[in-house]
């Protein structure tokens, strides 16, 4: 079974409870909570008891990308109670100490950051983190490597480095300047020559923003359905990708580029 | 990606080398000392000016760039753009011109005259904007004009970011990279004899056009200029721009993993991008110096230590002869009827001839561990 799912924070922004009420309507089989704003992240806490998310066989929770010095005890505390086998997916330029950190253990995956950022683009600027959280696993966000290096060659890098790490997929596509969008064939074909790299057994997570978001449910649900397919298709995670014909067809040559 | 070190260290591959063969560069040495603070100095100056982002890099070429600075070396920088159309950018070139021009207030002197360095030549190649479009775009063609050849292969061989902002770079030297590796086909592919080929040779034929065009434009400027400075250009032509050549060469065959030594490498397009990268973020004498000394640790050759202390100790000697000011002077006015009557022509020439046997061996000599490589991909 392919890990696979969205990240609420894309499906609906900024509202889990209509996301997950989406996401419950199709196949994906792995989902993320997103707090990416602190004052979020109360709400999802107290939250995360009652939520059904039976259907997933894999969750994980992104901490807020940013908060107050003051309030970093404040959210470790809050994601402590978060469950031991749900990934914490942090941004490394979010942590203040890391001590405070380092009792989540395993439970936190370092991701990758985008060309805004000053740090932990790179294999050699993660290891500063992974250093200082030597436990800590890797959320390898694919459309933050391909927007700093267009070749993958950073991308590479950091499977290269940390490969054994990655407990998760970011999927979408990041314009210059960090707008997350739907995959392109592009993005798709240079995420598809690293893609034998990635451990097959890491959830993929789609940050692709939902296009539809306010349309008709069915047509929010069928898109939901096409992106995951599109990504495990450049992923080449193979269940789903004898679906490709169907999702591809309008796009002629472009598909055998992808696929070859 | 780092860049080449700011302070030598025990780990530089020159420093490495030469313990090994258990000799001291003194001149290469120098000039390295000499380059440093200069590169340093020129970042705090590049940093001082507003404008510079993640979408531009200040990129120095030449001799400075190379770790070779010597007295009267140019400066030839470029303000290297990767980014959505901004006039901004012409801003900031200006900004980085008028900081690199300007008068200190103490003194009289511009940033060049105090640290003896020429501004950028007169074929306007450099002290300008570079866009990464061309530069990536226009390999080859009616498009690839001598500048961007120039620009792109320089920037490919000797080019060093200096300031902070090096992403810029980072991502067109890359993307460079993966234009030469992806359009060739017969990459990581078996050939007839079964075997994978390693080696870029989209890459290794640009090289070599530019070090042929290095050559027809020696020529050119004989012409154009009246002579003017023409032993100069001659000596260096047989000594720095070959070294710059036979480096890039040996960049391309390093990818071979029987070559550079190297296990486990994945027959990937990113893997010898990142081969590249690393390999090319050494300065020319650098490469060299990594190659005689993964080679020697394998095993001892009597063969290399021999090329090595040549290659090394001619040019050496070459940048010896550049950094004597009176030489330097002589050279530059000598007038090509009078270089049959010059002592410091000849003993020139002999630098030159000494390298040039000295690069021929290591790449075509009997014991050569890429004699196959130079002859079946490097000559023919």
């Amino acid at each position: 079974m392919v890990l696979i799912g969205f990240s609420t924070g894309a499906v609906a922004r900024g509202d889990f409870e209509p996301a997950l009420a989406l996401l419950g309507a199709t196949s994906m089989t792995a989902v993320e909570l997103s707090a990416l704003r602190f004052g979020e992240l109360p709400g999802l806490i107290s939250a995360l008891p009652h939520l059904d998310l039976r259907q997933y066989s894999y969750v994980s929770i992104h901490a807020p990308s940013s908060f107050p010095e003051a309030n970093e005890e404040n959210v470790v505390g809050l994601l402590e109670s978060v469950a031991a086998n749900q990934p914490i997916i942090l941004h490394p330029d979010a942590i203040f100490d890391f001590g405070i950190w380092q009792g989540l253990g395993s439970r936190v995956a370092i991701e990758n950051m985008d060309r805004r950022k000053e740090v932990g683009r790179s294999a050699e600027e993660l290891s500063y983190f992974f250093e200082k959280l030597p436990e800590a696993r890797l959320c390898l966000d694919l459309a933050h490597a391909h927007q700093v290096d267009r070749t993958m060659t950073e991308a590479y890098r950091i499977l290269k480095t940390f490969g054994d790490r990655v407990c998760q997929l970011h999927v979408s596509e990041l314009d210059s300047t960090g707008h997350h969008h739907p995959l392109s064939f592009g993005t798709m074909r240079a995420f598809a020559e690293i893609a034998s790299m990635i451990p097959p057994e890491a959830a993929i997570i789609l940050e692709s923003l939902n296009p539809l978001s306010g349309a008709n449910p069915q047509s929010q649900i069928n898109w939901i359905e096409q992106e995951a397919r599109r990504a495990c298709v450049s992923l080449g995670r193979s269940d789903r990708s004898s679906e490709f014909a169907a999702v591809t067809a309008p796009f002629g040559l472009m598909n055998r580029a992808v696929t070859a | 990606m780092s860049g080449p070190e700011n302070s030598i260290s025990s780990s530089s591959p020159l420093e490495l080398l030469s313990q090994i063969l258990d000799c001291r560069w003194a001149n290469i040495e120098e000039a390295r000392q000499r380059s440093l603070p200069i590169l340093k100095r020129l970042s705090e100056t590049i940093e001082s000016v507003p404008g510079p982002d993640s979408d531009t890099s200040v990129v120095v070429d030449g001799s400075v760039a190379r770790h070779e600075c010597t007295k009267g070396s140019d400066l030839d920088w470029m303000l290297l753009v990767d980014a959505q159309a901004n006039a901004d950018h012409q801003e900031i070139l200006l900004g980085i011109r008028n900081a690199l021009s300007a008068k200190e207030t103490s003194g009289k002197q511009t940033l060049f005259s105090e640290l003896g360095l020429k501004e950028p030549g007169p074929e306007g190649t450099f002290g300008t904007l570079a866009f990464s479009q061309p530069l990536t775009h226009y390999i080859g063609g009616e498009n690839d004009s001598n500048s961007n050849t120039t620009r792109r292969v320089l920037l490919l061989l000797e080019g060093l970011p200096i300031g902070k902002r090096r992403e810029a770079f980072d991502r067109v030297r890359k993307n460079i990279l993966k234009r030469y590796l992806i359009e060739d086909k017969g990459l990581l592919h078996r050939g007839i004899d079964g075997e994978s080929r390693w080696v870029p040779l989209f890459l290794l034929n640009d090289f070599a056009r530019y070090w042929r065009t290095m050559a027809v434009d020696f020529s050119y400027k004989q012409f154009n200029r009246g002579g003017k400075g023409y032993a100069l250009r001659s000596i260096k032509l047989g000594t720095s721009r070959k070294l710059l050549f036979a480096s890039g060469l040996l960049a391309c065959f390093w990818c071979d993993p029987a070559v550079s030594h190297t296990e486990n490498r994945e027959p990937k397009t990113q893997s010898l991008i990142d081969c590249l990268e690393v390999f090319l973020s050494n300065t020319p004498l650098e490469r060299f110096a990594l190659f005689f000394r993964s080679n020697l640790q394998i095993a001892p050759s009597t063969f290399l230590e021999d090329c090595a202390r040549e290659l090394f100790g001619s040019y050496d000697d070459f940048l010896c002869l550049l950094n004597d000011e009176q030489k330097r002077d002589h050279l530059e006015k000598l007038d090509p009827g009078s270089q049959d009557t010059s002592e410091i022509f000849a003993e020139a020439r002999k630098i030159r001839h000494r390298f040039r046997l000295a690069i021929q061996e290591v790449f075509t000599g009997s014991e050569s561990p890429i004699r196959e490589h130079s002859i079946a991909k490097g000559i023919f």
